[in-house]
């Protein structure tokens, strides 16, 4: 059990005024058994009214409208989670057992899992999963700025690189091919300056936390903000703005921390 | 079975006032819109004066089936987003359900105000040689066409007063009545809306007609808004007026760029959260698509069965589903007596006839089957009664279905009229608009 | 009431201005075609001067061929129906099926009139005829008096425009004005189509003095072309 800081920030500006601005922030963390979240403190910036639901995958969404001309939004939430990953969560969802957008496998990923599954001889969800991150591992190179963030799986291992949203989602599509309910992960580990991913497996019980970027399990170094299908389900702000065309810089930070 | 009384001269029917009528529907502007080689046309909707006419008899059967049938869809769309006894009790197997690409994991856990999933039901029938009906294919998501036979009958009283006061006709008028109750009963507090895709869309004269019809809002997305979860119609003098019910006319994943497709420009953002947490009536409900999936309408009679524990009272059309293996032998063995439909497509499209492929064709379109046996149903060839239509000054035989309209907001009714479809070819099954062909109205007798 | 959003609000203006401006340019050109039967062939040159166009048409026959049914001359007939049209199909639940079957009705005459084997005044008397009738629906069918606001301010407004332009005697200008300002003083304050007091009042100024307006034509037309706030 691990008594963790964390902060997350994010400035968005836009080189021109936006209006009728909506966006909807998945940022504050999800408080479950295995981390509570003890405290938090979020801003938001303009003033906005904002209202907090929970959506069908168990994120927290704060949603704002703001409709006067701005020209930047920023938001800085800080607090204190403390996690035990020993708990499982076992919040499940049929649908993660099924492959979504960003996890289709082409034939050449369908080959790679055939491969892979036809030497494996291992047998619980969990040690299959580890030999298949293993493998993945292998392959890929970790490399930045060659896929984005609408790259699917099947663009990323055609290519065997990519960051950590591409290894997972390949591990996802892999484990779902072998009918092993999975889901995807964005949060903060101690590990990374911005946000991280991973993923969780469904052992029979309760979800198991893996790391195909690092190759490794789940400890109590890593704080879940979402959790989804995919990437799409996880986006930690999505928005829609009006304006002349605008381009946007958005820098993001974060720090995760042993209090 | 009543026959339509008409001791007068041709010139007091609607075949007789033919030109007549199709003036009016001309006047009224009656048209729906295409894009053909990205140029955007309206044209008018081939409208023929003999009208389709069903006995009371029938008729009395085709409602209770309706009502049977849309109850039961409703209750399985509530599980299927809830507790999802239907799949543990091992009545549909799963993969039909989450590989459905309108199933919605999204709705997981939302509850549509009054429960109401499925308001405006638009179930597709035809009537075999031998005089029963058959259920072809349920919508549930933006069944569209109600209006066409509702202006119709209005002009067509104008034009041939006489056979409606020689015949118990019922009065297909109170659609707008029916549909502004079902419209009323889940609202939240607020006004009601119709939002449509634009002027572009096929079916805007069918949106701004019922809008006049029902006195809601037509808008567009743009005149919408959410703040703190409250949907919101944005007037000139920049107040704004809560939208109580939507009567939505663009598809699920356009709805709300933040939660579904992001490029989305015609959707509402954040209407997602104002739908959880029951600040807005949604019509119909999102989500919809995994109960009208092509898979999914073979096990229709099934929940029936289980929700209601009835006896279905409308057939299905003799469906296959390759996923089963029994079934796979038998479609792969009688493939050229079966139509075959890709459940993923729609209007018309992916449909496929055994008897009409090449014998190559043939083998390759089976070996599909038997690799992606999830993506395909069997049916029988309905021998379907084939209905006069005029073409020039005669008559002559087409195929032809009927699209009742169901709605549900109090009590779960149906409307006393339809749209009846027909090919303009006369080898032709397929009926739908977007494929050429026409529309009567339909007749319902009342006595 | 009050449903009324920005992107309608336009709509209903235009519906106004368009199908005045179908309206009484009909009138003109069946003035112009009336006084060519026995006057001077040359007369429709006054009427091209007034909106500052050129002679390209050679004949009287030509002119009004193309200012009633040339669909490509955006000052004719045909062009403004088809614009009034854009705009009434999408408020069909504003004005009511009825109104708006009256302007595909309008256009259906125009196109009988163009290939009609009758006098050119004759076959266009039913055109005047749906005109009066979407009116008349206008007035029967509308209970939102802020819609019937908007579009009668965009009826005067163009008729003003209008008549300025093809110098009408000040006498019928005044009578316009006085119903203009009755519709303006009824648009809502913070609405798109509220008045702007400083050109209102310059308006008011020209029409009122006893000089020739028409000296003051362009101040005039500038004006009205600035009367709302948007």
């Amino acid at each position: 059990m691990k008594k963790l800081h964390f902060s997350f920030s994010t400035k968005l500006t836009f080189d021109d005024n936006v209006y009728n601005h909506s966006f909807a922030l998945r940022c504050i963390p999800i408080n479950n058994s295995t981390q509570s979240i003890l405290n938090y403190d979020l801003e938001i910036k303009p003033f906005v009214s904002t209202k907090l639901t929970m959506d069908a995958f168990g994120n927290n969404v704060i949603s704002g409208y703001i409709q006067e001309k701005h020209r930047y939004l920023d938001f800085d939430i800080n607090g204190t989670a403390q996690i035990d990953s020993t708990i499982k969560t076992n919040d499940y969802l049929p649908c993660y057992l099924y492959q979504s957008k960003y996890t289709k496998p082409n034939d050449e990923l369908k080959a790679f899992y055939n491969d892979i599954a036809n030497q494996c001889r291992l047998f619980t969800p969990a040690d299959r999963a580890a030999y298949f991150s293993q493998k993945l591992f292998d392959c890929m190179t970790y490399e930045k700025n060659i896929t984005n963030t609408q790259t699917e799986a099947s663009d990323a291992f055609k290519i065997k690189k990519g960051v950590c949203q591409d290894y997972s989602h390949i591990m996802l599509s892999l484990l779902r091919i072998d009918k092993i309910p999975c889901r995807y992960i964005a949060g903060l580990s101690s590990c990374a300056g911005e946000t991280h991913s991973w993923i969780e497996f469904w052992d029979g019980n309760g979800w198991i936390g893996l790391d195909p970027a690092n190759n490794c399990f789940v400890t109590d170094d890593y704080l879940i903000l979402t959790q989804g299908r995919d990437f799409m389900d996880c986006s930690i702000d999505r928005g829609v703005m009006f304006g002349s065309y605008t381009r946007q810089m958005q820098l993001i930070t974060s720090t995760l921390e042993q209090q | 079975m009543r026959e339509l009384k008409n001791e007068n001269s041709l010139a007091d029917t609607p075949a007789g006032n033919a030109n007549e009528i199709n003036e009016l529907l001309r006047r009224y502007g009656v048209k729906f819109g295409i894009y053909k080689n990205g140029v955007f046309n309206e044209q008018f909707f081939p409208f023929d004066p003999i009208p389709r006419v069903i006995s009371a008899e029938h008729f009395a059967v085709i409602e209770k089936g309706l009502i049977q049938r849309v109850t039961a869809l409703n209750m399985f769309l509530y599980d299927i987003y809830h507790e999802k006894r239907i799949i543990k009790d091992n009545i549909i197997p799963e993969d039909f359900i989450y590989m459905s690409s309108g199933y919605l994991p999204q709705c997981e856990g939302i509850m549509p105000p009054k429960n109401i999933y499925s308001h405006i039901s638009g179930i597709d029938l035809v009537q075999g040689k031998d005089g029963k009906w058959y259920i072809l294919e349920d919508n549930l998501r933006i069944p569209s066409g109600a209006s066409y036979p509702l202006i119709a009958r209005e002009l067509t009283r104008v034009a041939s007063p006489k056979i409606f006061s020689d015949n118990p006709i019922a009065d297909n008028r109170n659609y707008a009545s029916l549909l502004k109750d079902t419209l009323d009963f889940s609202n939240c507090g607020g006004i009601n809306a119709i939002l449509t895709p634009g002027r572009c869309n096929a079916a805007y004269f069918e949106h701004s007609y019922l809008a006049e019809l029902t006195e809601s809002v037509l808008v567009q997305n743009h005149e919408l808004f959410v703040e703190n979860n409250i949907l919101y119609h944005k007037t000139y003098s920049g107040e704004k007026n809560k939208v109580g019910t939507l009567y939505r006319r663009i598809s699920d994943e356009y709805l709300d760029p933040l939660t579904f497709i992001p490029q989305s420009l015609i959707g509402i953002p954040n209407i997602m959260e104002a739908y959880r947490c029951g600040n807005i009536a949604i019509i119909n409900a999102i989500g919809n698509g995994v109960a009208d999936d092509k898979g999914i309408y073979y096990f229709v009679p099934k929940m029936i069965k289980y929700y209601l524990n009835e006896e279905p009272m409308l057939s299905n059309a003799p469906t296959y589903l390759p996923f089963y293996e029994k079934d796979k032998k038998y479609i792969l063995d009688h493939i050229d007596k079966l139509v075959i439909k890709d459940v993923s497509e729609s209007g018309g499209y992916g449909v496929t006839f055994g008897k009409e492929l090449s014998k190559e064709k043939l083998q390759e379109f089976k070996s599909v089957i038997t690799n992606e046996p999830r993506r395909f149903i069997a049916q029988e060839i309905i021998d379907f009664l084939e209905l006069p239509i005029m073409d020039g000054e005669k008559a002559v035989m087409r195929k032809a279905d009927l699209r009742a309209f169901v709605l549900s907001g109090e009590s779960t009714r149906v409307w006393s009229s339809g749209l009846t479809r027909f090919s303009r070819n006369p080898d032709s099954f397929v009926v739908n608009s977007s494929q050429g062909g026409g529309f009567k109205d339909t007749w319902v007798l009342s006595q | 009431m009050g449903v009324i959003s920005v992107e309608h609000s336009d709509r209903i203006f235009w519906l106004g201005r368009y199908t005045e401006r179908v309206f009484t340019t009909l009138k003109n050109l069946e003035k112009q075609y009336d006084s060519m039967i026995d006057d001077d062939p040359m007369i429709y040159m006054e009427f091209l001067q007034n909106f500052g166009l050129d002679d390209i048409y050679g004949n009287m026959q030509n002119f009004v061929s193309s200012f009633l049914f040339d669909q490509n001359n955006l000052h004719s007939v045909a062009y403004s129906l088809e614009k009034a049209y854009d705009n009434g199909i999408v408020l069909r639940e504003n004005i009511s099926s009825k109104a708006l079957s009256f302007l595909q009705l309008a256009k259906d005459t125009l196109n009988k009139a163009f290939n009609s084997q009758k006098g050119l005044l004759f076959s266009l008397l039913p055109l005047e005829d749906s005109l009066f009738a979407f009116w008349g629906c206008i007035n029967e069918y509308i209970y939102d008096d802020e819609i019937i606001t908007l579009l009668m301010c965009g009826k005067y407004v163009e008729r003003l425009d209008l008549y300025f332009r093809l110098k009408y005697d000040i006498k019928y200008i005044k009578l316009e004005f006085e119903r203009l300002c009755d519709y303006l003083k009824k648009v809502p304050e913070n609405t798109p189509y509220r008045y702007n007091a400083k050109y209102l009042n310059d308006l008011s100024e020209i029409i009122d003095i006893k000089e020739k307006y028409t000296d003051r034509l362009n101040d005039a037309v500038k004006s009205l072309g600035n009367l709302f706030l948007k």
